[in-house]
């Protein structure tokens, strides 16, 4: 009930549209019961002065377009197509104002949520599955917009124009009214039962379908291991079977919705029939005219669609309210990272570039084991160090706690001496070039992508930067520079183009910290020998994190941090670690072999 | 001009083709035919029996008449009712049974093609043949044909009655259908480019999204968050402007649909009117007018729609077709020789191999032997050819020159089914299925048994670890064996090549990627394997290929080097050595390392 109210804030701004959208829908059903009406009318009118002259007219256009009769007939007809006019019109206005408003609504959502979405630590990037992420900030909010637009215009709907109908045929007849209205009911709840069926069943038979996909992905990317056991055939079964499955759900949902459309036609026959037959007995008895009859038959088919909409519409509520549910999680999740105003310390001097790990430790969040162990280390201003390890002993965690991507668990980690969580995050973040492990670049020009973190970079620092992470040149071979497009719709750089544009950007801030997650994993080692001695020179003074599987990169760093499990197990310089014979001295030698290997 | 022939030729080319899979069904629709001929009759008569309910009895007070009427009406609505689901039953089940053997069809043929079509085709493409295409026939096959045969026969009951009751009336009736055609006509149209706008910007508004949920950290390193805030809202701005686009014209054409049927219903009135002065046209018959003028305005807007649905079918059909007609490159013996008993003697006679005319050469002039019971090894850095050579040996791909025998036996005069059979294959991404441990070993064949199962786990070890998890051997891996270890997960795709007792074992990098701690069970296991069977082992580390009867030195296609362990590392200058030589030192590091 509380999120209701959340979700109702949105209709808010909308508040005087949609009223007037209300109206328009209203006054759309007003006339809409005049066609009716207006046909009866002239229907008794013609049978009245059919009673009074029979025989007298000969000539067609006579009646039509000179008598008595024929102002009538004309004036009736005009009446009624003035009147459906009116009601297109205002039908027309109501999808503009009522539907139009459901999309903008539908925009302010979207917009909060991407706001929010930015603001979430990684904490709970971490926490969550990105693709549930994805489908609160798309599906759902689809489905959301359904409340604001079909679901308020239905029953709107519903209600003015069964309200005017049955007020009017209540007018003419109650006996026939009631007898008429009979089957309705049925109507609504078939229909409320027939689309909840179909909502459930459709998931259903979607994972049904998945599990297809995954059965044709399975086989299709082991198919070397399946041709050699000759298992194509118990395969080709396995398939079969989800197949057979597939067609057999989709056949149980196919039975209730081959019922829909009949029944629909049933109850509504039902009701003409009860009209011709009760109503025919009152003509005879001379209680309602013929006229009122064919009014009823109309009445009934208007009623037909906005009651069956009735049961669509209390299923798509109760989607829609769903689906808010998930995106009002979404909404209420603590963004904790955020800067305390109280205890910032630093938020506008120099950064000098000193690091240190006072016994840090640090958990992922749902997790029971700690990825860092009491780590503690020291990384002086302007020093070049590097931090080595298996995968997954813990490297990217450590140097994730530096621009408070995460915080420690336990301990602290302190910039130029203060603890990071004094420093104003936007501060802290300017100051340190981080360049991913994971290259990620976004789908705009190349250009934008290296200026992302500075704002109106101009074209000689974007140059520079390219140039120091040694991707000037292939920039300058693309057709269109840099404003060539990255992604899908643009062109596909290769993996050592990306990190190379990825260390423009990441150097262009001009940072004190640079932190390069493996970063150079996928240039060649010449490529990487001439960027290492660029940024040698170009970061001289910058404090400088190298975490990386190659010796050739680590090798000249001014102390090597070796971490396992979690724990820092070795430092040193390059030398002093090989003359240990542990862990690096291990690792190198198996580099060299490998080398030796691909050398031949 | 000729293009738009040419596709209406492969238009009726795919129809015919299509209905090679419908033609088991062809009586059923056929029946489903009749059925909705009836249907469309017994819908058609009811406002015809309203008419002679009207003018026959109503009109003259004759109750008992009425009441027949009404019971006709009512048996009428009752007919259809039961036809019509019936109808819909039938067509559906027919087009799902379609789809069945068409799914399975497709999928049978992706199966059977030769390996190269896969290297050729991403995995995604190959699965959007055997589910998204097929799903799209789906309206077309069930209720598509059916249906717009109903409507046409609607159509033509409608105008039948009407005609029947007056003839002017129903050209009075029919004078707005023009309007509405164009109207149809037009708004199809429209909204076509404005669903494709819709479409456009509903991708690149989800792609953004997504593109922000993956690259969230990025955006916040870089103080990014209030411009990617700023950029979207410009993107769903768009998205915003090309759906009340959309909306516009939905907007109009509704109404305008309405205000047709109405003016229609008008103009019966007013001319009808005229007609019951003069007493040419009865009460009766403009009641009935006035419901088929409704009743007329159903199909003809359903038939447009189902036009659409019929070129997206088409569209589909086509790429299924394509995947049908892909032929396989690789031939099978039409007369092949059985080999009963393999000894395991393997020969490669100047092979040469290359993907396509005119590419590069992938095994240049390759030539070796392995005896039965012979470890033979494979070295040499990563496109040097050591895959391809199995790939080449198990007929993943034909040769183009020189010829590989089984036994002394050409593998090309040999069933692929009969050369594959003697090959215990274990690969370097050790692929495991969903599914039980048990069917990932046996690959669903009912033959093994448990015992062979166990005994073929015990040889390898895997047993211990197998024997703990809960349920062992039914132990169901989820996501293809995430739940496992590296090790365990390479362990299991030995005890499957185990079991199956080939007498040939293909290592291709098998112990690459095993962590440390189950390393040397891994190493012990494979030395197990090898006993008594003929192996090729492609290995990165030098350690398992040691005892090797002769090891291959490949470079860029070619054999740089051959001979047993000792030979190669007595070579002065050899490749081998050198890298022997390094790797010995390497050894004495684990082994110190090990013992801390």
């Amino acid at each position: 009930m509380e999120s209701i109210k959340k979700l109702n804030q949105y209709l808010k701004r909308y508040k005087g549209t949609i009223i007037l959208g209300g109206i328009f829908l209203t006054a759309s059903n007003f006339f809409l019961i005049w066609i009716p009406v207006l046909i009866r009318q002239t229907m008794d009118e013609v049978e009245a002065l059919g009673a009074e002259q029979t025989g007298e007219y000969d000539s067609l256009i006579t009646i039509l377009f000179s008598s008595e009769a024929g102002a009538v007939l004309a004036y009736n007809s005009l009446l009624l197509i003035g009147t459906v006019i009116l009601y297109g019109l205002l039908l027309f206005a109501t999808r503009q104002t009522l539907i139009v408003s459901s999309r903008k609504i539908e925009f302010d959502i979207r917009n909060t949520i991407m706001d929010k979405l930015l603001q979430l630590p990684q904490r709970y990037f971490a926490a969550n599955r990105t693709g549930e992420i994805y489908v609160r900030a798309t599906e759902d909010v689809g489905r959301v917009r359904e409340y604001f637009g079909p679901v308020l215009m239905y029953t709107i709907n519903t209600i003015t124009r069964a309200g005017f109908i049955i007020t009017m045929m209540i007018i003419v007849n109650p006996e026939l009214t009631y007898w008429a209205l009979l089957p309705l009911p049925f109507l609504s709840a078939f229909a409320y039962w027939v689309s909840g069926f179909i909502n459930k069943y459709q998931l259903i038979i979607q994972e049904q379908y998945s599990r297809i996909a995954g059965k044709a992905q399975e086989t299709f990317s082991s198919i070397r291991l399946i041709k050699a056991y000759n298992r194509i055939d118990y395969e080709q079964e396995r398939f079969e079977e989800e197949s057979d499955q597939y067609r057999k759900k989709k056949l149980k949902l196919d039975l209730v919705e081959s019922l829909f459309h009949p029944t629909l036609n049933l109850l509504i026959g039902v009701s003409v029939l009860i009209l011709v037959w009760k109503g025919g007995i009152m003509v005879i008895d001379g209680l309602i005219s013929l006229g009122n009859i064919a009014e009823f038959v109309i009445y009934v088919a208007y009623l037909t669609w906005p009651v069956a909409s009735l049961g669509y519409t209390v299923n798509t509520l109760q989607k829609s309210l769903a689906s808010w549910e998930r995106i009002d999680e979404l909404l209420s999740e603590p963004v904790d990272i955020l800067d305390n105003e109280d205890e910032i310390s630093v938020s506008e001097d120099i950064m000098k570039g000193d690091i240190e790990f006072k016994n840090v430790s640090f958990k992922y969040p749902g997790s029971d084991e700690y990825a860092l162990k009491n780590i503690s280390l020291k990384i002086e201003a302007g020093s070049n160090v590097a931090i080595v390890g298996r995968t997954g002993s813990g490297k990217t965690t450590l140097v994730n706690l530096i621009p408070r991507l995460f915080d420690a668990t336990d301990g602290e980690v302190l910039i130029d001496g203060t603890n990071v969580k004094k420093w104003s995050v936007k501060h802290l973040r300017k100051s340190i070039g981080y360049v991913p492990q994971e290259t990620f670049l976004f789908s705009t020009t190349i250009k934008e992508n290296i200026a992302f973190g500075v704002d109106d970079a101009s074209i000689e620092q974007i140059e520079k930067a390219a140039d120091n992470a040694q991707v000037l040149e292939n920039i300058l071979d693309f057709e269109k520079k840099f404003e060539t497009l990255v992604g899908e719709r643009g062109i596909t750089l290769s993996g050592g183009q990306k990190q190379r544009t990825a260390i423009a950007r990441a150097i262009i801030k001009e940072p004190s910290i640079v932190i390069f997650d493996d970063s150079l994993s996928a240039v060649d080692t010449k490529t990487e020998d001439a960027i290492l001695e660029h940024l040698r020179v170009k970061l001289s003074e910058k404090t400088t994190i190298m975490i990386s599987h190659r010796i050739s990169t680590v090798k000249n760093a001014d102390t090597i941090f070796y971490v396992q499990d979690g724990s820092l197990v070795e430092f040193g310089t390059h030398n002093e670690l090989i003359k240990k014979e542990g862990h690096y001295s291990n690792m190198y030698r198996k580099q060299l072999l490998e080398q030796e290997l691909a050398e031949i | 001009m000729t293009r738009k022939k040419k596709s209406e030729a492969v238009d009726s080319v795919l129809i015919r083709r299509l209905y090679y899979f419908f033609k088991p069904y062809r009586w059923w629709a056929i029946f489903a035919i009749f059925l909705t001929l009836s249907a469309a009759f017994l819908g058609t008569v009811r406002p015809k029996l309203t008419q002679v309910a009207v003018d026959d009895h109503i009109a003259i007070g004759d109750v008992d008449g009425l009441l027949w009427i009404v019971i006709l009406l009512g048996l009428a609505l009752i007919g259809e009712f039961f036809i019509l689901i019936l109808n819909t039953y039938i067509t559906r089940w027919f087009g799902q049974g379609v789809l069945f053997s068409l799914r399975n069809s497709v999928f049978q043929k992706i199966q059977s093609l030769h390996v190269q079509f896969f290297d050729k085709n991403p995995i995604g493409r190959l699965i959007t043949r055997t589910t998204n295409d097929i799903e799209a026939l789906s309206q077309l096959l069930s209720d598509g044909i059916v249906n717009m045969i109903g409507d046409l026969f609607r159509i033509f009951f409608i105008l039948y009655f009407m005609l029947m009751m007056s003839w002017e009336l129903t050209i009075i009736a029919i004078l707005v259908l023009p309007i509405l055609f164009y109207s149809t006509f037009w708004f199809k149209g429209k909204v076509r480019v404005a669903f494709l706008e819709v479409r456009d910007q509903i991708a690149r508004l989800n792609s953004f999204v997504q593109e922000h949920i993956n690259g969230i950290m990025i955006v916040q390193l870089f103080n990014r968050e209030k411009k990617e805030r700023e950029r979207f809202e410009k993107i769903n701005a768009e998205h915003r402007h090309a759906h009340i686009k959309t909306i516009f014209y939905f907007s109009i054409f509704w109404p305008i649909v309405e205000v047709l049927a109405s003016v229609a219903m008008a103009l019966v009135v007013w001319y009808g009117g005229a007609r019951a002065l003069m007493d040419q046209v009865t009460f009766g018959v403009l009641l009935a007018f006035i419901q088929y003028v409704r009743q007329f305005f159903n199909p003809i807007r359903g038939l447009s729609e189902k036009y659409n649905t019929l070129q997206s079918a088409l569209a589909s059909s086509e790429r299924i077709f394509d995947v049908l007609d892909t032929e396989n490159e690789v031939y099978e013996s039409d007369t092949p020789i059985k080999l009963d008993k393999v000894k395991g003697k393997i020969d490669f006679e100047n092979v040469v191999f290359q993907y396509n005319e005119g590419e590069e050469v992938i095994i240049n002039d390759i030539s070796f032997t392995a005896n039965p019971g012979e470890l033979l090894a494979i070295v040499g850095a990563t496109g040097a050819g050591k895959t391809t050579i199995i790939n080449l040996l198990l007929r993943y791909y034909d040769i183009n020159q020189g010829t590989i025998y089984l036994d002394g036996v050409d593998i090309k005069e040999l069933s692929l089914k009969d050369l594959r059979k003697h090959f215990g294959l274990v690969l370097q991404d050790n692929a495991l299925f969903s599914g039980t441990i048990h069917q990932n070993i046996t690959l669903g064949n009912p033959d093994i048994t448990r015992e062979q199962v166990i005994k073929a786990a015990k040889e390898v070890e895997a047993h211990h670890f197998i024997k703990k998890l809960p349920g062992t051997y039914d132990y169901v891996l989820s996501e293809r064996g995430a739940s496992l270890s590296m090790g365990q997960r390479q362990l299991i795709c030995f005890v499957r090549a185990m079991v199956y007792d080939p007498k040939i074992l293909i290592l291709d990098e098998a112990t690459s990627s095993v962590d440390s701690e189950t390393e040397e069970l891994v190493s012990r296991a494979c030395q197990r394997m090898m006993k008594g069977r003929t192996s090729i082992v492609i290995a990165h580390r030098l350690s398992t290929i040691q005892g090797a009867d002769n090891i291959l030195v490949m470079h860029k296609g070619k054999i740089r080097e051959t001979g047993a362990h000792k030979e190669l590392v007595d070579k002065e200058g050899g490749i081998y050595r050198r890298l022997y030589e390094l790797q010995y030192k390497d050894q004495a590091v684990t082994s110190k390392t090990a013992r801390n």
